[in-house]
This record gives structure tokens, C-alpha cells and sequence, in this order.
């Protein structure tokens, strides 16, 4: 055995496998330890068939790209350690996704709340982009949340890297609900953009609780689209008609976002029509909708530990979140002048002291 | 995010690479590695391959033989391995057939010029005859052979050892960009034989090990000064305003890369040129070890 399988069998050591949670594609995931310090972690076990094409591509590019990406909002690679045959991952251990806090109806969603989560995402998007990362399979089901509330985006097995701009890409990426026209139309070169439209996707469906736009084919997706958001003129998106797969579905009216989402405030419709802007080059930025004057209008958003959380075996937990929650954003002028001073001490840690104790960070 | 995107090997390393450790010596080391980045770039052209997927497996393969040693892995079937995990990180995968088969083929090539070595260009007339009767024909693997299912068992895993041998670390910055960059800084961008030449270089150059040694902005300072050097071009090079050090490169390591590069253009004496060519499996390697074993313990 020479240094290098000494170093694997070392890293290796380190892990314990407890229990299988879940089972993909190319994956088996379980719930393991850390040996020393008994921390919860996921490890990923890529199977690597004998008989396919060696390693998985979704596996090399997560390894790959979440090696280097390290961020609050961005799910942490732990170590990677091979045995026998197969490479496991070993991935911090998250509770949940936001698709099972969306499906949970017991749970109430308040403005503070969805603000929050969709803080963290664009934080975390940012991030992404920032360093020349496109996600490409953004869902609420990919955003996973910790214990302690944080957001994490998760699954970089359709990632890659746009460094080159003249690089064709598969336009057979993210998931349908959460695809943006330009790709159903078969745009082979295409940016940051996409991702930005499936947040606005997972925005709307915050809010409204069920999928946004669940189209049921390629082609109904493009029709659903259009249903809610009115058929692209080439005013609205110039030389949309030459695109590869361009095909005519119909017109649809412009109907405006306020007919569906009745309860949201004018600066949430402004972001949301701006993630869901047709024209690619249009569409707001990471980092333009992280400064984005939603954020930073009241109600301010939720500190993570305090987000609603689906209900486990201890149900008392969420009920005291949620009070937590009704406290601090509520639409009163009082609120904002003096929060109540059981959540000023408990956010102070965080914010270290600073006097505007609510307004995040985004730049980090 | 740490401020080093690409993993340089350490001075104990190149000191005492894992081969040279097990008594390969390190010319022959150098020439072997140096040969698997032929057959890397000869199955890339055969592929039709994209260059930035054959630069990042060679710089992989380089990489590789700072954690492993020859005897225990071919250079075949880890240049093989790396080409095919290249492809994947570069999003243009190629299929496990076509790569084998081009191996395939290179490898008969090989066996076949060690077979019938070409002869001396002095005699004229009997070359002629000799080369037409020793023609390399390629047979085909058999339908019902191993030959094809050694190959790809040998491929998944190099495939997986580079990973792992690696650390996972697979990520690789081309030069390609630096020079055109720097290029432009110098105001060189109008001499066009400037510019093929010294990307020229950064291509031989994926046959010597310095990408896994030296930052990419060495590299690439090695590469416009035997380029300029060649075409009598004269840069600001008196001391405190030498052009390199703009580019934060120091005079050794550079005048280092450069050496490494010309050492690839030497007068090769033919049983050299023949050596490597047995010498692709570990198998072969292991044997040759064999052989020189009174040589092999001083180190």
C-alpha cells in the first residue's frame, strides 16, 4: 500500500455509514457520522457500473465544481474517499428541501418568510455565477435547509462552468416546471439567465403554494407559460422566432402578476417579473436581485432559525417558530420601530451589534 | 476559496518521484512521460477531440506520476483513463469504444515500429523496398477477444485512480488565455509568428511535466521568450525592467520551463526512440526493471 491508499483508507476511516435514506440514478445516499466528533453528515455513494461508462458524468461534475464552491448557501463537499470499487461523497447533513416545507399544509408561509428563502437562494446563486457556475437544475426539491434554517442549494450534477462565451450547451437541462422558454425553444448558448428564471419559478411558488407553471410536455410547457405570463412579441424579446426549435403555441393575453398573486406586495410582483422576463439578457441578475429594493423594504426577513419548519416528532417546535415569525413581521409601523426584545437578543449573535440588526449581508 | 486553483506538485515529490523511487531513472521516467502525451494528443487528433479536453487530460497525466509510480500503473492505460475523465470535465464526453478502439490501434502502431524499427535514411534504394513490405497494417480486435473488455476494465479503472490518486483535485487551468493576454501586453499581438510559435510551445510543453511544477504564468513567460528568442525579437530584459517580471515570474523558473521544453527537440539516438515504444504497459516496465536490476539499487 503506498502513500496515496494509505491517505483514502485514512479519510475513509473518519466516516460511518448509519442508514440508507434515499436512492437516485447514480447514487445511494445514507446518514453517517463523523467518528470523532459524532456530527451528522450525508454520504453519497456513487455507483460506478462495470459495464456503463466508467464514472457518472453528474458524479465528476459535482465532484468537480463542488470542490471548489464554498459558501453558507451552497451545500459543503466534506471529503471525498473511494472504496473498493466506489466513490463516496460525503456532503453536510441537511433535514429537509423546501419542496417538503411547500407541501406541508400545516405550515403558514408569512411575507418575512419567503423573503428569507429567497435571500438565501439568490445568496447562494450568486455565489454560483460569480464564480462561473451555472446550476442548471435549480427546484425547490434542490434547495435543501438546515437544521439551523439555512438555505442550501444542492445537487450540481447538471452544473458546469461558462467561462467560454461561444461554448455550445445542451438545452436538455433543469427541470421542465422550472425551464426557461429560451431552452424549450433549443437555445444552445445561454447564461446565468436560466437559473434566474427558475428562482422566479420557485419565488411564485412559495407564494402560492403549488408549481407555478406545471407544463406536461416540452411543448405544454411552452403553452403554460404563455397562459400566465402572455405570449413573447419581438418587442418584448427581440429574434426569439430564429431560435432553433422556435415553434409557434398560440396567443395568449398578458395578464397582469397581481390578477394571481392578490396578497404580494408591489415590490415582490416588481422582482418576480423581473426574474420571468422572456428576454434572456433582460432578466435581472443574481446580483441585481440581491439589491433588488424588496429585500430591504419591510417586512424584513425572517432569520433563518426562525423559518417554519415541516413537523418532525417534536411538534412543539414549529408552533413556537411560527409565533416567533407572526411577532416580527407584522405589517404595524410599531413593529418596525421596536421588535420585540425576545428576538432582538436571539438574532444579536448573529448580526454582531451592528444597529440596522435585520438588513442582511448579500455580498458575502 | 483558496487563492491556488490548480495543485503544483511538492518539492519531495519531484525530488523523488514515486517511479524514480522504484529505479526508473529519470530519463527514462522523463521519456515516458513524455511518449504517453503523444499517444494522448495522437488519440485527441484521431478522436477529433477538442484541444482543451486532450490539454487537461496531459496535465492530469503529468500530475499522476508525482503520487504513482510507472511500475505500478501503464502509461497507457492511465493517458488512456485521463483522456476519457477529461473529456467528461470538459463537457465533451467521447464513448468508451471509440477511445478504446484508437488506443487500440496506437498501441499495434507502437508494437509494429518496435518490430520493424525504420532503418537509417543513408541507404536510399533498399529503404524503399523495406518500408513497403513492413507497411503497418491495422488488424482489427477480434469479435469474440478479450482484448476490447481488457482494455475497457483497464480504462474504468485508470479512470478512477486518477481521480482518486489526485484527490479529487481535478481542476486544470490552460494557459491558452494568459498568453493571448499577455501577448497584448507586450504589443505583440500584430507578429503573428510570434504568437503560433509560442502557443506552439505551450503545447509541446504538455509533454514535459511543467504544469505540474510551475504556475501558468511561467509557463507561459517561457513560452514568449523562446518564441521571441527565435525570432530575434528584442524585449526589455536589463535588470529593473525585465518584461517577466511583470507577469510576476522568476528568471530560474522560467529559464527552467524553457530548458525542459528544448530538452524535447534533442537529437534522439534510435535505441532511445525504440525504448519507450516497449515500454507502454507496467508489465513491460516491471520487466525492464528486471533486466537493470544491478543498476536499479544505488538509488
Amino acid at each position: 500500500m503506498d502513500a496515496v491508499e494509505r491517505a483514502n483508507l485514512e479519510r475513509q476511516r473518519r466516516w460511518t455509514k448509519d442508514q440508507k435514506i434515499g436512492e437516485g440514478t447514480y447514487a445511494v445516499v445514507y446518514r453517517g457520522r463523523e467518528l470523532a466528533t459524532g456530527r451528522k453528515v450525508a454520504i453519497k455513494k456513487i455507483k460506478v457500473g462495470q459495464f456503463k461508462d466508467g464514472l457518472d458524468m453528474s458524479a465528476i461534475r459535482e465532484v468537480k465544481f463542488l470542490r471548489e464552491l464554498k459558501h453558507q448557501n451552497v451545500i459543503e463537499l466534506l471529503d471525498v474517499f473511494s472504496s473498493k470499487k466506489n466513490l463516496n461523497l460525503v456532503l453536510e447533513f441537511l433535514d429537509t428541501d423546501l419542496e417538503l416545507v411547500i407541501k406541508d399544509r400545516s405550515l403558514v408561509f408569512l411575507p418575512a418568510d419567503i423573503k428569507s428563502w429567497m435571500a438565501m437562494t439568490f445568496r447562494g446563486l450568486e455565489f454560483c455565477h460569480r464564480n462561473f457556475i451555472l446550476h442548471r437544475d435549480l427546484k425547490p426539491n434542490n434547495l435543501l435547509i438546515a437544521s439551523d434554517g439555512q438555505l442550501k442549494i444542492a445537487d450540481f450534477g447538471l452544473a458546469r462552468d461558462f467561462a467560454d462565451p461561444g461554448y455550445k450547451m445542451t438545452c436538455q437541462v433543469i427541470t421542465r416546471w422550472y425551464r426557461p422558454a429560451e431552452l424549450l425553444w433549443g437555445c444552445r448558448y445561454y447564461s446565468t439567465a436560466v437559473d434566474i428564471w427558475s428562482v422566479g419559478c420557485i419565488f411564485a411558488e412559495l407564494m402560492l403554494r403549488t408549481p407555478y407553471l406545471p407544463g406536461e410536455t416540452d411543448m405544454d410547457q411552452l403553452k403554460t407559460i404563455f397562459r400566465a405570463l402572455g405570449t413573447p412579441t419581438e418587442e418584448d424579446w427581440p429574434g426569439h422566432t430564429k431560435l432553433p426549435d422556435y415553434v409557434p403555441v398560440g396567443q395568449f393575453p398578458k395578464t397582469p402578476l397581481r390578477d394571481l398573486f392578490t396578497a404580494a406586495s408591489a415590490d415582490c410582483l416588481n422582482l418576480l417579473s423581473k426574474c420571468l422576463i422572456y428576454d434572456p439578457k433582460r432578466r435581472i441578475s443574481a446580483k441585481d436581485a440581491l439589491n433588488h429594493p424588496y429585500f430591504f423594504a419591510l417586512p424584513y426577513p425572517s432569520h433563518p432559525s426562525k423559518l417554519p419548519k415541516p413537523a418532525k416528532k417534536e411538534s412543539g417546535i414549529p408552533l413556537e417558530e411560527v409565533d416567533g415569525n407572526t411577532d416580527m413581521s407584522g405589517p404595524g409601523p410599531g413593529v418596525k420601530a421596536n421588535p420585540p426584545n425576545k428576538l432582538k437578543r436571539k438574532n444579536s449573535d448573529d448580526l454582531g451589534g451592528r444597529p440596522v440588526a435585520r438588513r442582511l449581508d448579500f455580498t458575502k | 476559496m483558496s487563492t491556488a486553483l490548480y495543485p503544483l506538485a511538492s518539492l519531495a515529490q519531484i525530488r523523488n518521484t514515486p517511479s524514480r523511487a522504484d529505479g526508473i531513472p529519470e530519463d527514462l521516467e522523463l521519456d515516458l512521460r513524455a511518449y504517453g502525451c503523444k499517444l494522448i494528443h495522437e488519440a485527441g487528433v484521431l478522436l477529433r477531440q477538442k484541444q482543451v479536453a486532450v490539454a487537461t487530460a496531459q496535465i492530469l497525466f503529468q500530475r499522476f506520476w508525482y503520487v504513482t509510480s510507472m511500475k505500478q500503473f501503464g502509461i497507457g492505460d492511465v493517458g488512456m483513463g485521463a483522456l476519457y475523465l477529461a473529456s467528461k470535465l470538459e463537457e465533451c464526453p467521447i464513448r468508451m469504444r471509440d477511445l478504446i478502439n484508437v488506443y487500440d490501434l496506437l498501441l499495434q502502431r507502437a508494437a509494429h515500429k518496435l518490430k520493424h524499427p525504420p532503418a537509417p535514411a543513408a541507404s536510399t534504394s533498399t529503404t524503399l523496398t523495406r518500408t513497403v513490405t513492413h507497411d503497418f497494417k491495422y488488424v482489427p480486435m477480434s469479435y469474440f477477444g478479450s482484448t476490447f473488455y481488457d482494455l475497457k476494465d483497464a480504462l474504468v479503472v485508470a479512470e478512477m485512480q486518477i481521480l482518486k490518486r489526485l484527490g479529487f483535485n481535478v481542476n486544470v487551468v490552460l494557459p491558452y488565455g494568459t498568453l493571448v493576454n499577455y501577448l497584448r501586453l507586450l504589443g505583440l499581438t500584430e507578429r503573428e509568428d510570434v504568437s503560433s510559435r509560442a502557443w506552439g510551445y505551450l503545447n509541446d510543453a504538455l509533454q514535459t511535466p511543467v504544469y505540474a511544477l510551475y504556475a501558468v504564468p511561467t509557463i507561459v513567460s517561457a513560452a514568449i521568450l523562446l518564441a521571441t528568442r527565435h525570432l530575434g525579437i528584442a524585449l526589455p530584459s536589463s535588470p529593473e525592467s525585465c518584461w517577466w517580471e511583470l507577469f510576476d515570474a522568476d528568471w530560474e523558473d522560467v529559464w527552467s520551463v524553457a530548458g525542459y521544453i528544448m530538452r524535447l527537440y534533442r537529437e534522439r539516438s534510435p535505441q532511445d526512440q525504440a525504448r519507450v515504444l516497449g515500454l507502454v504497459s507496467k508489465k513491460a516496465v516491471r520487466a525492464w526493471l528486471d533486466d537493470h536490476q544491478p543498476i536499479a539499487p544505488r538509488s
